[in-house]
């Protein structure tokens, strides 16, 4: 009778055990998705000004206005019938570029889109983004320590932030 | 949800460098767009993106909601050789994954 007790005691703590450690590991956040997107920089795509989304990405630096970087916006350049693809292309002369970043001014949250190349990356990139309306366009590249900007003034017919 | 196994990806030597062209099949909601009935959509947009050639890393693209509906990108890689292995990797903000890979032409 005893014996019998015990067995169904250890049962029940080896499965108490288990379970509690399964927890610990599922609230520890090993388990979760969320875990591989950790370098996502939330603070910087959820800003909502160009100056607050910038610092929160790359950090203090002065704004050096540039022609180094080539970039254009639209198609025609400065011009979108659909501001839910705004083909974006840009081009740089820089050396040594660390990080770029692609800023829509009047979009409730700026940044767009940054990406770090490594040497072997040649630019031109080009891809596409949402303009919500008439703005002004960012693009920043860190290279060498020095934060250089190029703004670009793009219309839009349809907003394209839904 | 995303639609499965629509992700594309392009890659041809070009005067000795190699051309990638990228198009992923996603339909980056913002969490401000409304469907037909009114209601909010959630957000559901890729955050990140990484490339490889050859088992190297390349390149690094992290995105927010501005990035269009099925996003594109194009780039250049330096040199490269017919038959290199040229892999991407995405993952979006409810955890979903997926993954393309292409041969260079």
């Amino acid at each position: 009778m005893n014996e019998q007790f015990d067995a169904a005691r250890r049962y029940w703590l080896k499965r108490g055990v288990s379970a509690t450690t399964i927890a610990m590991v599922a609230a520890s956040g090993l388990l979760l998705p969320r875990q591989l997107l950790a370098h996502w920089p939330r603070d910087a795509y959820s800003a909502k000004t160009v100056e607050d989304a910038l610092l929160a990405l790359l950090g203090e630096a002065d704004l050096i206005d540039d022609d180094a970087i080539y970039f254009s916006v639209g198609s025609p350049p400065t011009y979108a019938v659909n501001g839910a693809t705004v083909p974006v292309e840009i081009n740089s002369t820089l050396k040594n570029i660390e990080h770029i970043a692609l800023l829509v001014e009047k979009n409730p949250s700026p940044l767009a889109m940054s990406f770090v190349p490594n040497d072997d990356v040649m630019l031109p990139f080009k891809t596409m983004l949402k303009v919500a309306e008439d703005s002004d366009m960012l693009a920043v590249i860190r290279a060498e320590g020095k934060l250089y900007v190029t703004r670009r003034y793009v219309e839009i017919d349809i907003g394209g932030c839904a | 949800m995303a639609v499965r196994g629509k992700d594309r990806i392009r890659a041809k030597l070009q005067d000795g460098d190699t051309l990638v062209r990228i198009l992923l099949a996603h339909p980056m909601h913002t969490g401000r767009g409304e469907d037909a009935q009114g209601k909010l959509i959630d957000a559901e947009f890729i955050q990140d993106i990484r490339c490889w050639r050859n088992d190297k890393e390349v390149l690094t693209i992290k995105c927010g909601t501005a990035t269009s509906r099925n996003p594109f990108f194009a780039f250049q890689l330096k040199g490269g050789v017919r038959g290199d292995v040229i892999t991407l990797r995405w993952v979006d903000n409810t955890g979903a994954k997926g993954r393309a890979e292409t041969e260079v032409q």
